[in-house]
């Protein structure tokens, strides 16, 4: 019984397709600190590099179904530090990562274990700016035992924590989340709790961590509430993402909440701290982070001067709208 | 070789704090390298930095000289993992070969480069042989240029085979072909037939040829490639017709020859001397 009555999709389930205007952040910087880009095309990409999108976080998560071997964790761990990182370069956006085992798949214990003992091979590479998604899912005992050793590991490594809190039980996930970051001896300062709403947010900000808020249509934050939430606290500790993966979600949340806060009136400075410069001073923590990479593509010509090829292996744009493909 | 790692090192010294410089000579006075490696090799830009690199005159002329030049294009970072890798002491060929596969499973873009980059100063070259080639299949735009810019281990070492997949390759990835070392020692009947059924693809595209690739087809010309280069030389723009004449003038093959003397203006510029490969 399926797709029987039309090829035209139902637009009053799957609504009119909307157009967004940029204009009112152009020439903005930003950072999108939680994003897995694996999931995503390259019309992404473009379309994030386009909206000023210069940098991003893509942590370490889910593949939407488990892994059932070590290789697999292997290879998306490489793959994250290789391929992807690759991947991004082309369209200009400077790509870091976190690595950890995420909080579902702790619970394949006899997996988690093997996993562990390969984290560390791949928390000191260059880019790798923390230990993460990491906390809890179901909130099991196997969860909670593989959330602390990796606590153990950041401190030893002396890398941030990103933090994702669970959306079951979400108030109590994020309390336990960070006692437990306290009681393994973390500085709050050096932990992103992430995907944060307004049942959670002052407990966070109150403890001294940072606060992430993902903008993820119909079953995270919305863009206009998280307005409210800067109004209402401040822009300090806070940051926004856009967490967009292989579900329904936007890449562009972070340009976009930009563009919204500025026409309800935040000020510059405050889209800024929360757009950009918060995730950076969070994450810089690793000592991963050097802005002047951002602009890398810019010097490309000066650097290997006297060559007109494009270098870095840069993408060259197609015309989306002709119908002719060349 | 020794001598060149030597110059080497004293370009890093120049490039490094004391503190690097002093983390670095632990290493390598280090009684069990294979415990470190790993953590040494991944920890390294957190230690010397990711400057490209400052190179003297006398250090520059003595590189040139031995044949490495290019290393005045690297960053610190780079050049000191070839020099760490370079450097290795381990017991034997086996331990030395596992030590760095490891190293290339779980290598981050700029590690995989520094890794390609280190093949010509390695030991035991004939080992490495499977890995270049496997780096050819790479995918990552900085990684190949590591193995196909300015690297004298392919010519060197590569099978035919291998070596054929790295040239048509760089062609597929727009690589800068000019910096490919032992381009023309190399050029073989095999992969010229490759590179002129690549032209004729892109011909039938629409799209462009790399004038570079005529200088892998010069001297295999047969009277099969004859009857495609005609058709270059009648569709296609000046450029294109100039570096087909070229490599027509470095063939025996005498009928294409007269075919060009047919084109005053490709006559006029093979016999003024005009045309060469760098101009091109
Ligand atoms: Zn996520």
């Amino acid at each position: 019984m399926c797709c029987s009555s039309s090829i035209a999709r139902d637009k009053a389930t799957m609504g009119e397709p909307e157009a967004f205007d940029i204009s009112a952040v152009k020439g903005m910087k930003f950072f999108d600190p939680h994003v897995h880009m694996t999931s995503r095309t390259t019309d992404d990409y473009q379309a994030m590099a386009d909206a000023g999108v210069v940098a991003l976080i893509e942590p370490a998560f889910w593949l939407g179904q488990p892994r059932t071997g070590l290789d697999s964790f292997r290879d998306y761990y490489s793959s994250l530090i290789g391929w992807e990182r690759f991947r991004s370069s082309q369209f200009g956006i400077k790509h870091y990562c976190t690595i950890g085992l995420n909080s579902r798949e702790a619970n394949n214990e006899s997996l988690a274990e093997q996993v562990m003992e390969i984290l560390p091979l791949f928390i000191y590479k260059e880019g790798v700016v923390g230990i993460g998604e990491i906390g809890f899912d179901d909130q099991t005992a196997a969860e909670e035992k593989y959330y602390r050793l990796q606590l153990e590991l950041a401190k030893e490594a002396g890398l941030p924590v990103q933090v994702h809190t669970p959306h079951r039980d979400k108030k109590k996930g994020t309390q336990r989340s960070m006692d437990i970051a306290l009681e393994h001896g973390l500085d709050p300062y050096q932990v992103i709790i992430d995907h944060n709403n307004e049942e959670t947010v002052k407990e966070v900000l109150d403890r001294g961590f940072f606060a992430a808020f993902t903008i993820y249509p119909f079953t995270k934050m919305g863009n206009e509430r998280m307005v409210e939430i800067v109004k209402q606290y401040g822009a300090e500790r806070i940051m926004v993402n856009s967490a967009a993966d292989w579900g329904i979600s936007d890449p562009l949340a972070v340009p976009k909440t930009a563009a919204l806060m500025k026409m309800r009136g935040l000020s510059d400075q405050d889209i800024e701290l929360v757009t950009y410069r918060n995730a950076i001073t969070a994450f810089a923590q690793s000592g991963q982070i050097d802005e002047a990479d951002f602009n890398a593509q810019a010097d490309l010509t000066e650097k290997f001067e006297g060559n007109t090829i494009l270098r870095g292996g840069q993408q060259p744009r197609p015309d989306k709208s002709s119908i002719i493909i060349s | 070789m020794n001598a060149v790692k030597e110059i080497i090192w004293s370009v890093i010294n120049n490039n490094i704090n004391l503190e690097a410089e002093k983390w670095l000579e632990d290493f390598k006075q280090s009684p069990d390298q294979s415990l470190q490696v790993a953590k040494v090799f991944v920890m390294l830009p957190r230690k010397t930095g990711k400057l490209s690199v400052a190179i003297n005159e006398d250090q520059q002329k003595a590189l040139d000289t031995a044949g490495y030049g290019y290393i005045r294009n690297w960053t610190i970072d780079r050049l000191s993992r070839v020099w760490l890798l370079s450097n290795l002491s381990l017991p034997d060929k086996e331990q030395l070969y596992s030590t760095l596969e490891r190293l290339f499973l779980s290598a981050e873009v700029n590690e995989a480069v520094a890794l390609y980059s280190a093949l010509p100063f390695l030991p035991y070259p004939e080992i490495w042989v499977k890995r270049c080639a496997e780096g050819i299949r790479s995918n990552i735009g900085s990684v190949l240029e590591a193995i196909m810019e300015n690297n004298p281990y392919p010519a060197a070492y590569l099978d035919e085979a291998a070596w054929n997949q790295l040239v048509l390759k760089a062609f597929f990835t727009e690589k800068n072909i000019k910096l490919i070392v032992g381009l023309d020692e190399r050029a073989n009947l095999q992969l010229a037939l490759t590179l002129v059924d690549y032209a004729k693809e892109r011909w039938a595209a629409g799209r462009q040829v790399n004038l570079q690739l005529w200088r892998m087809v010069g001297r295999f010309i047969n009277a099969e490639i004859f009857e495609d280069l005609k058709i270059g030389l009648q569709h296609y723009d000046k450029t294109e017709q100039r570096a087909i004449a070229l490599a027509v003038a470095e063939s025996e093959c005498q009928p294409a020859k007269d075919y060009i003397n047919t084109f005053p203006e490709l006559k006029l510029a093979l016999a003024d001397g005009s045309l060469n490969w760098n101009s091109l």
